[in-house]
């Protein structure tokens, strides 16, 4: 018995962890995951529910938008996690050399999508465009602005995880990458596209 | 170029540019089925349209977590509780979107 609990121990990604042991990788990041969708999706929730009672505002305040623009930081964003993804198989191998350069492609490509989000911004703000306009706009700018923080803050991840690189650290970083990834598909259709 | 054969060679590399390029494919569908060109973009879009959306979005957060993430590894109920929960995020979204196409 002591030995079957020892084999099912061991083929555990993470033993130890209690309930956390049958997820890969560092089981607080899926923590830090499963909080930030829960938070996400209330807010989404809240949109959707406050968009109901406000169809016209919402639809004339979205053609606003650039759904285009939104597309492409959604193609560069995902780009950018295969590349995150590419580092920690480079790791795995213990090829470093490699895993920086697939950092370093993964964290240009989160320039760019800052660069993409910025022009946005500008142009926003530039039409008058500010928070208090009306609820979509509230909305627009407390998720979006949200997820660039969380952009941003996975920015300075990646870098520091090429500077101090060990295989958990890159796997650590790469799946906050993706986390950014994750949010930004659900929040993209929703803001820029469902009309 | 020879470390690209050779990458390419390897199962998981294989596995991760697969799903790349289905979640590029999903993301240019989604556009498109969102009507983003001339005077369909002034319009609502019509139900099928709404839930196409909905559905890429789904399978592109389905793929994201169980490959880039590696969910596929965990245990069943750790999948079920994340697939859930982006199911019921999603569900909550088309919730309110019918609600207010039909208000």
């Amino acid at each position: 018995m002591s030995q079957h609990w020892e084999t099912s121990a061991r083929a555990l990604p993470n033993p130890g962890w209690g309930p956390l042991s049958a997820l890969p990788g560092n089981p607080l990041m899926w923590v830090l995951i499963l909080s930030e969708i829960v938070v996400f999706a209330a807010f989404f929730g809240l949109f959707a529910w406050l968009r109901a009672g406000e169809r016209e505002v919402f639809d004339a305040s979205q053609q606003l938008l650039d759904p285009v623009a939104g597309g492409i930081n959604t193609l560069v964003l995902l780009t950018s996690g295969l590349c995150a993804a590419l580092a920690v198989q480079a790791i795995g191998r213990g090829a470093k050399r490699r895993c920086r350069q697939w950092l370093g492609a993964a964290f240009a490509l989160g320039v760019v999508f800052c660069v993409v989000k910025v022009v946005e911004y500008a142009d926003k703000l530039g039409q008058g465009l500010m928070p208090e306009t009306n609820t979509f706009f509230t909305f627009y700018y407390l998720l979006t602005g949200f997820h660039f923080a969380h952009v941003l803050f996975g920015l300075g991840l990646i870098a520091l995880v090429a500077w101090r690189i060990s295989h958990d650290n890159v796997e650590t970083a790469a799946a906050f990458w993706h986390l950014v990834d994750l949010i930004w598909i659900l929040l993209y259709p929703l803001i820029y596209l469902l009309r | 170029m020879g470390n690209i054969r050779n990458a390419l060679r390897d199962t998981t590399t294989r596995r991760l540019l697969f799903t790349w390029a289905v979640l590029m494919g999903l993301t240019l569908i989604a556009m498109l089925s969102a009507r983003l060109g001339g005077e369909a973009r002034l319009a609502a879009l019509p139900l099928w349209s709404a839930g196409l959306l909905l559905a890429t979005t789904f399978f592109k957060a389905h793929r994201v977590l169980m490959v880039y993430l590696g969910l596929a590894d965990a245990s069943p109920a750790w999948r079920g509780a994340f697939v859930g929960l982006v199911l019921a995020t999603l569900a909550l979204v088309g919730s309110g979107y019918l609600v207010a196409q039909l208000a």
